[in-house]
This record gives C-alpha cells, sequence and structure tokens, in this order.
C-alpha cells in the first residue's frame, strides 16, 4: 500500500514478468483442463460434480500403477483416462440417472457422498504416503535465467489439444449435436429420438476422463495422494463460477485469467498467499456479476 | 398385452388416460383415435387439456391411469425418445427450436439416426428444403435468429427427418401472419398425401375444419364431442357451444 505503481514494477525485472506470464499461461491452461470437464458436466447435466477431484486422484494413482506396469508414461495416460471414463459411467448409471428429474440438492449430495467414499477407498488401498509419477521426459530449455522444465510446457500443450479435441467433438459430428440438443432442451432432445440417458451417461464419462488425464498430467508436479484432488478442484470450481457455470470458453479464458493473475501476484507475496486472489475475483464475480465474468451479458 | 393387427387397429388409440400436475388432475379420461394417414383435428378452449393429451402420447407426461398405443401395442411406458423413433413426431406449440443449433443441426437431431442411408439423408433434407426454401436459405444460421413463422416451419421440418408415421402438431398456426398460415395448411395436405397421419390441436376453427377427416372437441380434461370433419360447420350449436366465447 501507498507505494507508487511505477517504483513496484521497477522493482521487477522484466525477465521476470515474461517468466510469470509463461508459467501463468501454462497453470491456466492445466486449470483449464480440470475445469473444462467439470463444466461440461454442469452445462450439459445441471449436475455440480463434487466427486470431480476424487477422479482426478483416481486417473493419478491408474496412471501410477499402470507406469509401475508398463514403463509407459503416454499408455498410463490412456489407460487411466480410459478407466476412469469408465468408473463415471458406472457412476453416472447406478447412482445420478436415478436422480434425473429430483431436486438438483439431491445429485449434490450423491456426488458429494461418492467423493468420501473415492477419497477413504483410496486412503485404504493406496496408504497414506505420496507416490511419484516420474515424468516422461526431464529436459529444460532456458528462459532467460531461468531453467524451464519442458514438460510443463508439454502440459499446457496438451491440455490445449484435448480441450481443442472435445470442442471439435461438440462441434461436428452427431454425438456433438445430441449432446448441444440435450444441454438446450432434453425434452426436445427425447421427442427427436435422441436417447438422452445415454448421452448424459457419455457427458458423465467424458468429463470423468477429462480429471483423469489431468490427474496423470500433473501427478509429475505435485505427486499422488488421496487429498491430491482437493486443491485443484477447488480452483477449478472458483474458475466454472468465474468463468460462468457450464460455458466451456468461459472456463478456459476464466483458467488463463486466474493462473495469470496468481503468476503475477505471487512476484509480491508468496504462492499460498497468491490463491487470495482468486477468492477475492471469485468474491466479486459472485456480488456482481453471477453469471460469470467471461459470457456475454444476457439480453 | 394383445399382439396388435396392423391392418385393423388404429396407428394411435388413446384410451381413458387422466393425468395430473402435481396435484391438479388434468385429464380426466381421455380416449381418441387416429388412423393410419388420417387427419384428426382436436378443438377446445383455452387450458382444456389439448396439449397434455399430445405430451401423453409422446411420454413426456405420464397417464396415472389408461393406455396409449401405437399400432396395437402399448406404449405408454415407453421412453420419449423410443416413441420418436417408433415413427411419432412431435411438434410443440412453443416449436421448442434448438436455439443455439443451426437450422441443419436442427434438422439433423432427427436425421442422424440408425438404418437411414446417406442418400436417403439427402432426399429427406431436399424434400424439406423444397417445401421450406427460406430454411435451405438459413441452414447455417442459428436457430434463435429465426422468425415465428419460420421457427414453425422448422420445427415441421424437424419432425418431418424422422419420417414420421403420425406427427403430432400443437397450434401450428398460432400467432402467425395469414401468408404462413396458409402456408402452414398447404404442408398439412402435403403430409396428409404422403400418407403421414396428422393429430392436429388448432384454435383456428375454420381450418381445422377444411384439414381434418374427423374432429374431436375437448373441455375440462374430457372429450365432449366427436365428428366427421365434413358434417361440422363453423356455424354449428356444438362448436358455439365448446369453441365459442
Ligand atoms: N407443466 C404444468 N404444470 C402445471 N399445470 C399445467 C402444466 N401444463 C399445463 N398445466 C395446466 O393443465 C391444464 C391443461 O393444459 P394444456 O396445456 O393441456 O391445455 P390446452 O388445451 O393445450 O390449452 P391452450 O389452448 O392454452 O394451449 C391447464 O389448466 C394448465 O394450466
Ligand atoms: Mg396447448
Amino acid at each position: 500500500m501507498g507505494i507508487p505503481l511505477e517504483q513496484l514494477l521497477q522493482a521487477i525485472p522484466f525477465e521476470q514478468l515474461l517468466i510469470q506470464t509463461v508459467n501463468g499461461i501454462v497453470t491456466g491452461m492445466i486449470l483449464a483442463l480440470v475445469a473444462s470437464g467439470l463444466t461440461l458436466i454442469f452445462g450439459i447435466m445441471d449436475v455440480v460434480n463434487f466427486a470431480h477431484g476424487e477422479l482426478f486422484m483416481l486417473g493419478a494413482y491408474v496412471g501410477v500403477i499402470t507406469l509401475a506396469a508398463t514403463g509407459n508414461f503416454w499408455v498410463a495416460l490412456v489407460v487411466a483416462t480410459l478407466t476412469i471414463a469408465l468408473l463415471g459411467a458406472a457412476i453416472h448409471v447406478t447412482t445420478l440417472r436415478p436422480l434425473l428429474g429430483r431436486d438438483p440438492l439431491t445429485t449434490i449430495l450423491a456426488t458429494f457422498g461418492i467423493s468420501l467414499v473415492l477419497q477413504n477407498y483410496a486412503l485404504w488401498q493406496f496408504g497414506p504416503v505420496a507416490r511419484k509419477i516420474q515424468e516422461p521426459f526431464t529436459g529444460h530449455f532456458t528462459l532467460f535465467y531461468l531453467d524451464y522444465p519442458w514438460y510443463r510446457l508439454v502440459i499446457a500443450l496438451l491440455s490445449a489439444a484435448i480441450i481443442g479435441a472435445l470442442w471439435l467433438f461438440l462441434k461436428f459430428g452427431t454425438y456433438g449435436i445430441w449432446i448441444r440438443a440435450t444441454t438446450q432442451d432434453r425434452v426436445m432432445a427425447q421427442a427427436m429420438g435422441i436417447p438422452v440417458p445415454s448421452v448424459l451417461t457419455v457427458v458423465f464419462a467424458i468429463g470423468a476422463g477429462m480429471a483423469a488425464a489431468s490427474g496423470v498430467l500433473f501427478g509429475p508436479l505435485v505427486g499422488v495422494n488421496h487429498a491430491m484432488g482437493l486443491d485443484w478442484v477447488l480452483k477449478a470450481f472458483i474458475v466454472v463460477v468465474v468463468g460462468g457455470m457450464g460455458n466451456l470458453g468461459g472456463s478456459i479464458a476464466a483458467s488463463i485469467f486466474i493462473g495469470l493473475m496468481e503468476s503475477y501476484a505471487s512476484l509480491w507475496v508468496s504462492p499460498a498467499q497468491a490463491v487470495i486472489f482468486s477468492f477475492v475475483v471469485l468474491i466479486l464475480t459472485l456480488l456482481f456479476r453471477p453469471t460469470g465474468l467471461f459470457v456475454p451479458t444476457p439480453k | 398385452m394383445t399382439l396388435g393387427n396392423a391392418s385393423t387397429d388404429p396407428l394411435v388409440k388413446v384410451e381413458d388416460i387422466h393425468t395430473y400436475y402435481g396435484k391438479s388432475h388434468t385429464l380426466h379420461g381421455v380416449s381418441l383415435e387416429v388412423g393410419r394417414g388420417e387427419v384428426v383435428g382436436l378443438l377446445g378452449r383455452n387450458g382444456v387439456g389439448k396439449s397434455t393429451t399430445l405430451k401423453a402420447i409422446m411420454g413426456i407426461v405420464r397417464p396415472s391411469q389408461g393406455e396409449v398405443l401405437f399400432e396395437g401395442r402399448p406404449i405408454t411406458h415407453l421412453p420419449t425418445h423410443r416413441l420418436a423413433r417408433l415413427g411419432i413426431g412431435y411438434v410443440p406449440e412453443d416449436r421448442r427450436i434448438f436455439r443455439l443449433l443451426t437450422v441443419m443441426e436442427n434438422l439433423r437431431t432427427g436425421l442422424d439416426r440408425r438404418g437411414v442411408t446417406d442418400a436417403r439423408k439427402k432426399q429427406l433434407l431436399e424434400k424439406v428444403y423444397d417445401y421450406f426454401p427460406v430454411l435451405a436459405e438459413r441452414r447455417n444460421q442459428a436457430g434463435g435468429t429465426l422468425s415465428g413463422g419460420e421457427q414453425q416451419m422448422l420445427a415441421i421440418a424437424r419432425a418431418m427427418m424422422l419420417e414420421p408415421k403420425i406427427i403430432l402438431l400443437d397450434e401450428p398456426t398460432e400467432g402467425l401472419m395469414p401468408r404462413m398460415v396458409s402456408q402452414i395448411r398447404q404442408i398439412i395436405d402435403v403430409l396428409h398425401h404422403e400418407g403421414a397421419a396428422i393429430l392436429l390441436v388448432e384454435q383456428n376453427v375454420p381450418l381445422t375444419l377444411e384439414a381434418s377427416q374427423r374432429i374431436y372437441i375437448m373441455e375440462k380434461g374430457v372429450v365432449r364431442h366427436h365428428a366427421v370433419a365434413s358434417k361440422l360447420r363453423v356455424s354449428d350449436a356444438v362448436i358455439h357451444q365448446y369453441l365459442g366465447v
């Protein structure tokens, strides 16, 4: 407080500003991958999935196991994604489909219950000690005076690619049309012969698979334990609200926004304190623009 | 459960159905039938349960009692999407266009189903674009940007994509300009000549009497009157009794 902005900026070397920009975008892209599964499920199914973090965590564990068995990171990534997508489909059919048409509160309670079950299952099965996923390559490149790991850049690009693939899937192709029609008018979609219950299961499975993929991609950075889902998913929830619940483009924009903001904030304060800025943005959004920052003003 | 005999059973038979919205009892035992290729009008004042009857046939509202039969088989417990695939097309009164989907995508919701060859898809699309040239012009435009009349055409065209044996048409001319009304009137005739059955709910009595072969008149959740359309006149006492204002 009280320090002129010019003086503040002068204190920070230009290179560091650029490094934090790269960092912010990379973190933002990874966050976008976690958040897009969440926002997809909310936007299409009206389900706030409190078990998203546990699907993320279980994905990482399946990754750990597959990596140990095969030694190949990319195989682990694919196996984890598919396994958790199947688990997501099973969860949807057994737990969420019977609640279709009920009060949304029931689905919140159901997913919250699932999250507790999965988290404690992981604790029982894998124990409290964190596991490590070895990144597929360990090279660095020089960003000014800093050794920047290639792997972080690759995750950001992969996240972008996965989100891009999701977008293409929704935009083109019959199933994408079915999903979008179901989002807009579930009853009319059924009247057009679209098998809405199966469409919803597929959407939940895709969201779950995306959570698992982010869990594996993230494993090398954070370590895998039963509670690893909490942090990221909390942030993903912020992103989903700030981006406009259910709005895929908005969530991506919000992810990058939050990523950059925390990154810049950590030039002045510690990264742990930088999180406070995200909550401030969340509260301001809820107060002044509850439909989300990154959505066009409704007519 | 009886096995239907395709040649003698009516296409759709509604048998004494009762429906509720929460605690309010909306249909009190509605019965009617529609034969193959037949255009049947369903008239009645506001709020008597015409739309609810169509929704009950489509499985959108579940009857608490009574049965709906399609080609002689009970369909009351089938999910709505199965009914659509069986050959029941639905054009709701508020049109319910997928507003963010393009015109083409709206049509594809019904067109992209198993068992339809690419050649057949092309044929079906050409047919509706032929009837509704304005839809061809606007094929890449979002459904929500169309005018009311254009949305009505799209709603009908979209139902046609299912190649339905019957179309449930709920107030297709409501709020349309006279020119649009006569276009809708023509398309009803075209569908009729192609062999589709139509259950037509309308407020426009002269149009319904002209377009239909038979008429049902509802009052307060039941069918009160049933007549051959050509025997009814707009000036008849029954029309005045049940529809006059
Ligand atoms: N979703 C609903 N929830 C509660 N009540 C409803 C609902 N839909 C319709 N109703 C009520 O059920 C009754 C029958 O409605 P319905 O829409 O079937 O009438 P209608 O004959 O189609 O009327 P209109 O000519 O106005 O379209 C009305 O009293 C209406 O208010
Ligand atoms: Mg109505």
